[in-house]
C-alpha cells in the first residue's frame, strides 16, 4: 500500500543546467506545434514560411514565458482523448435526451469537489473539462474547492469527477494524494 | 459514395444535437441548466458537422483546419459557460429546484 504520495511538481526543482535543458525541450515542441497550425492555416503554401518562420519563433518565445513549461505525459494524453471524446458524445446525447423529453426530466444542485490537483493550469483544466462532461458544469474555482452544478443530483458524480482528476493528474504527471472518502 | 452517405449521416446528426441545445436553451429553467445544454449538446453537434465535413474536404490541412475549429469552440465555450456560471453565482443567483 502507498502511504505517502510525493507531488511530481515539487521535483521539478532542477540546477540551472537541467532547467535550461526542460525549456529548450518543451521549447522545440511547441515550436512543431506552432508550425504544424501555420502549415494547416496556410495550407501548405512554400512562400508563406518567409512570413511563418519568425512568427512561429516568436509564438515559441511567448508561449515558453507566459506558460512556462510543466511535466506532463504523453500517455497520459494518449489515453485521455478517447476518454474525452466518449464521455463528452454521451454528455450531448444526456442533455439531448432530457431537453427533448416531454416531462423535462431534471433535478438540478450544486455540490463542491475537494482538490486534490495542484493549483495553475491542471485546474483550470479539469474545470473545463468537467463543464463538458455528462451532467456536470463548473460554476465555482475556489481555492479548496471546484463548486460543480449537476443536471441531475440522483446521480453519484463524485466518484464520476475524481476519476476525471485521476486522469487530468496523468496527463500533467502528477500523482495524486489519496482520496479522502465520502464527504 | 459510401463518404456522402457517411457525410450526409453526421451532418443531419449534428443539426438534431443543435436542435436539441436550443431547445434546452428554451425549456430549461435557468441560467445554470442552460448553459448545460448550450455547452454540450453543441460541442457535440459541431464536433459531428465537423466530422462530416472533414470528410469531405480536399487537402488535409483543409480538415485539420476543421479540427482547430472545433478545438477552439471547445475551449471557448467551456471557458464562457464556467464563467457566465461563476457570475451568477456571484450576483446570488439562486438556481432552480423542483
Amino acid at each position: 500500500m502507498i502511504v505517502c504520495t510525493v507531488d511530481r511538481r515539487q521535483r521539478l526543482e532542477f540546477t540551472p543546467r537541467e532547467s535550461v535543458f526542460f525549456h529548450l525541450r518543451s521549447g522545440c515542441l511547441r515550436a512543431v506545434l506552432f508550425a504544424l497550425m501555420w502549415w494547416i492555416l496556410t495550407d501548405g503554401a512554400m512562400d508563406s514560411w518567409l512570413v511563418g518562420t519568425p512568427v512561429i519563433l516568436f509564438a515559441t518565445v511567448v508561449s515558453v514565458v507566459l506558460l512556462p513549461p510543466s511535466s506532463w505525459s504523453f500517455l497520459g494524453v494518449v489515453q485521455f482523448v478517447p476518454f474525452f471524446l466518449w464521455r463528452s458524445l454521451y454528455g450531448g446525447v444526456d442533455v439531448a435526451r432530457r431537453a427533448l423529453h416531454p416531462r423535462l426530466p431534471i433535478s438540478p444542485g450544486l455540490f463542491d469537489h475537494r482538490w486534490r490537483l495542484p493549483p495553475g493550469l491542471p485546474r483550470v483544466f479539469m474545470a473545463n473539462i468537467v463543464s463538458l462532461l455528462p451532467g456536470t458544469l463548473s460554476a465555482e474555482l475556489g481555492a479548496n474547492c471546484l463548486q460543480v452544478h449537476v443536471l441531475d443530483e440522483r446521480k453519484n458524480f463524485l466518484s464520476e469527477l475524481e476519476k476525471v482528476e485521476q486522469r487530468v493528474a496523468a496527463m500533467f504527471d502528477i500523482s495524486l494524494p489519496p482520496s479522502r472518502g465520502g464527504e | 459514395m459510401p463518404s456522402d452517405l457517411l457525410s450526409t449521416v453526421l451532418l443531419i446528426a449534428g443539426g438534431i444535437f443543435f436542435l436539441a441545445g436550443t431547445l434546452g436553451l428554451l425549456r430549461f429553467p435557468d441560467v445554470y441548466t442552460r448553459l448545460h445544454a448550450l455547452t454540450k449538446a453543441d460541442n457535440v453537434g459541431l464536433g459531428l458537422v465537423v466530422a462530416g465535413l472533414a470528410l469531405q474536404a480536399e487537402s488535409l490541412a483543409t480538415a485539420g483546419k476543421l479540427l482547430l475549429i472545433w478545438l477552439l469552440v471547445l475551449l471557448a465555450g467551456a471557458s464562457v459557460a464556467h464563467l457566465v456560471a461563476a457570475t451568477a453565482r456571484q450576483r446570488g443567483i439562486k438556481l432552480w429546484k423542483q
